[in-house]
């Protein structure tokens, strides 16, 4: 049993779809058995420059046209929202909803709200908060650094969690604490992310009162710079922990894996038979080379955290960044700020995604051609 | 691996069909006081409206997995005709369909489903039809590179020269090849629609009705003062263990399968 566990997380991997809900699956999946070596594929045209920017470009376009026809299009709609009873907003009246569709502009031809639309955007107009009150573009500008800190913090974390044990259980591939290590990586990404926070939270937060229970800093508290930045992180660590966990899993399979065919390759032959000591063999020489991999996983991890773990991390722990912000907006049927973080939250991946594939032509000069 | 996956999954079949004769009571219905600890009456206690917890674990089961059924056959049916039929026409066709499936991929899944859902109401139906869209784009490709790599074969092309028509090459060769895949590929989805559609609850986006493990979570986490009264454990560790398991064992029967599935790995095992 413990062999074949062994074996076959580094392979199944690449065929299973990672356990959590993570936006970017395709990415996951692997050639498909047979391989695509026979068919005369046409090789997907990303090759180019021009071609990538290209693409995320109809992707940003794609963004928009939907934030925009979506609620055009599907039943129910922010003005019948608030004629709703049920709503928080409740107004009554046809009268009023002539009143308010005129007020918006829902009268006039979709294509004239769509050249407004795309106008307001391009100024950074992204409408009133129905909840606060406030222009939306003003709660993002707020909220989306505390979830960028959030998540980079996390994806780190997660990086260097799953290099490490990653390295070691592959060394050791077959032994029992390869074994160990695979089975509570496996448990950790079927764990539901909201659960998992919920049981941190419980053990470190009330039970050991280690950390604060919640928010990302101690409010109306007047501090000095250093003491600032201490308070944030002290506020930052359990939930980045807890967000890193489920990814520090796919970091730690890749890295297994690929250590694991590093393993009797020839460099390290002989660097033993220099004398290197084994630490030295493990990291600098078996687990350097997979180095690569791992950041592009942290890239495509990165997209699954904006969407859907940060959402979820941030409820539990109810840390002001885009994903409460989004959860919040929910019940109150905030348009205008649901609509912002679909299109803030899409934007941010967009971005991280083009960032990754830059930065992977510059490391790995083969994808270049 | 495959064993243990099988177990818990089949379990899980069995408790979602037979919720009825298995659930000690109503899951729907106030039948204790409220937030009693476990004891003999209620093993996991009740909630704060003093519904049992046990039973709506129970329940739980089977809504999770109608949901996860429904949405999985949506996407897996969906993406096979999809990448199927793009792989199969190729050309102009193919790229289009390819640039709207990897614009699918890039879209921000759960403030999509949010969006939606808060515009057209979340009821179970609507729930499956949005996680089954979400999901179409990963079989649509994994289906496509699988007929691209069929559709070459020598055993393909000999049947066409002589002189097999699209739909018998589909039925004999096409379809035959994309069987053991589409096995892993709907595991694969099951395990992740059924932690989607918790996530979904768990933030809200679920008929409020519903007897679902994310909803039993959501309400936990809402209920005042929960983390300093003992009732967490049976408030949150139930609901949560259960979808843990439920996507744990998809997980193993995914891994399980795969020496079936995949023929490479079959070879290196032998050798």
């Amino acid at each position: 049993m413990r062999s074949s566990i062994a074996d076959q997380v580094g392979y199944a991997d690449s065929t299973t779809l990672r356990g959590d809900v993570d936006g970017h699956l395709g990415d996951q999946f692997p050639v498909v058995p047979g391989g695509e070596v026979e068919a005369p594929l046409r090789k997907p045209r990303r090759n180019s420059r021009r071609s990538l920017f290209a693409s995320y470009a109809i992707t940003v376009l794609a963004l928009v046209c939907l934030n925009f026809f979506l609620p055009r299009v599907l039943p129910g709609d922010p003005i019948s929202a608030l004629i709703d009873s049920a709503s928080p907003s409740y107004v009554q009246s046809e009268e009023l909803r002539a009143e308010l569709e005129a007020y918006y502009g829902l009268d006039r031809p979709l294509v004239a709200q769509f050249g407004d639309y795309v106008g307001d955007l391009a100024t950074g107009d992204l409408g009133t908060s129905i909840r606060y009150n406030r222009p939306v573009a003003e709660l993002v500008w707020e909220r989306l650094p505390w979830t960028l800190l959030l998540i980079t913090t996390a994806m780190i974390l997660a990086a260097v969690m799953g290099w490490l044990a990653g390295a070691h259980s592959g060394w050791r591939r077959g032994r029992p604490v390869d074994s160990g290590l695979l089975v509570v990586f496996m448990g950790l990404r079927s764990f539901p992310g909201f659960f998992l926070a919920s049981i941190a939270l419980f053990i470190f937060a009330v039970q050991a009162d280690l950390v604060p229970l919640s928010g990302a800093q101690t409010p109306f508290a007047s501090m000095g710079a250093l003491e600032r930045v201490g308070d944030i992180a002290h506020h930052l660590v359990l939930p980045a922990f807890v967000m890193a966990l489920p990814f520090a899993g796919g970091q730690y399979h890749l890295m297994r894996a690929s250590v694991v065919t590093e393993l009797g390759a020839d460099h390290l032959e002989l660097g033993r038979a220099k004398g290197l000591r084994n630490r030295r063999l493990k990291y600098r020489y078996a687990a350097r080379n997979a180095l690569l991999p791992v950041v592009t996983l942290a890239a495509i991890h990165f997209s699954g955290a904006v969407t859907t773990e940060a959402i979820v991390i941030e409820t539990v722990f109810a840390y002001p960044g885009m994903g409460r912000l989004l959860f919040d907006a929910v019940p109150f049927r905030d348009y205008p700020t649901l609509q912002a973080c679909f299109l803030v939250l899409g934007l941010v991946v967009v971005t991280g995604n083009l960032l990754a594939d830059l930065l992977y032509r510059r490391l790995d000069p083969r994808t270049r051609t | 691996m495959l064993f243990v996956g099988a177990v818990i999954v089949l379990s899980l079949l069995v408790v979602a069909l037979l919720a009825p004769l298995l659930a000690p009571y109503d899951p729907r219905l106030p039948v204790g006081p409220s937030l009693t600890s476990p004891s003999g009456d209620h093993p996991l206690g009740t909630n704060i409206l003093g519904q049992d917890i046990l039973s709506r674990v129970i329940w739980g089961a089977r809504s999770s997995l109608v949901v996860a059924l429904g949405s999985t056959a949506l996407a897996i049916s969906v993406g096979a005709l999809v990448g199927m039929s793009s792989g199969l026409i190729g050309g102009t066709a193919d790229s289009i369909a390819m640039r709207v499936v990897d614009i699918c991929m890039a879209l921000p899944r759960v403030p999509l489903l949010v969006l939606v859902a808060a515009l057209v109401g979340p009821n179970r139906l609507t729930l499956v039809l949005l996680i089954g869209f979400v999901f179409f784009a990963a079989p649509a490709r994994i289906f496509r590179s699988q007929i691209l790599s069929v559709r070459h074969r020598g055993f393909v092309t000999s049947a066409k020269g002589f002189g097999g028509g699209v739909l018998y090459l589909v039925r004999r060769h096409l379809a035959p090849a994309i069987g053991p895949i589409l096995m892993s590929v709907s595991v694969a989805i099951l395990g992740n629609t059924v932690l989607f559609a918790a996530t979904l609850a768990f933030l809200g986006l679920a008929d409020p009705t519903d007897v679902s493990w994310g909803l039993m979570l959501n309400s936990a986490l809402a209920t005042p003062g929960l983390y300093f009264t003992s009732a967490w454990t049976w408030l949150v560790l139930p609901a949560g263990f259960a979808i843990t398991l439920a996507v744990l064992g998809f997980a193993f029967l995914g891994v399980g399968l795969e020496p079936y599935v995949n023929p490479r790995w079959q070879r290196s095992r032998a050798s």
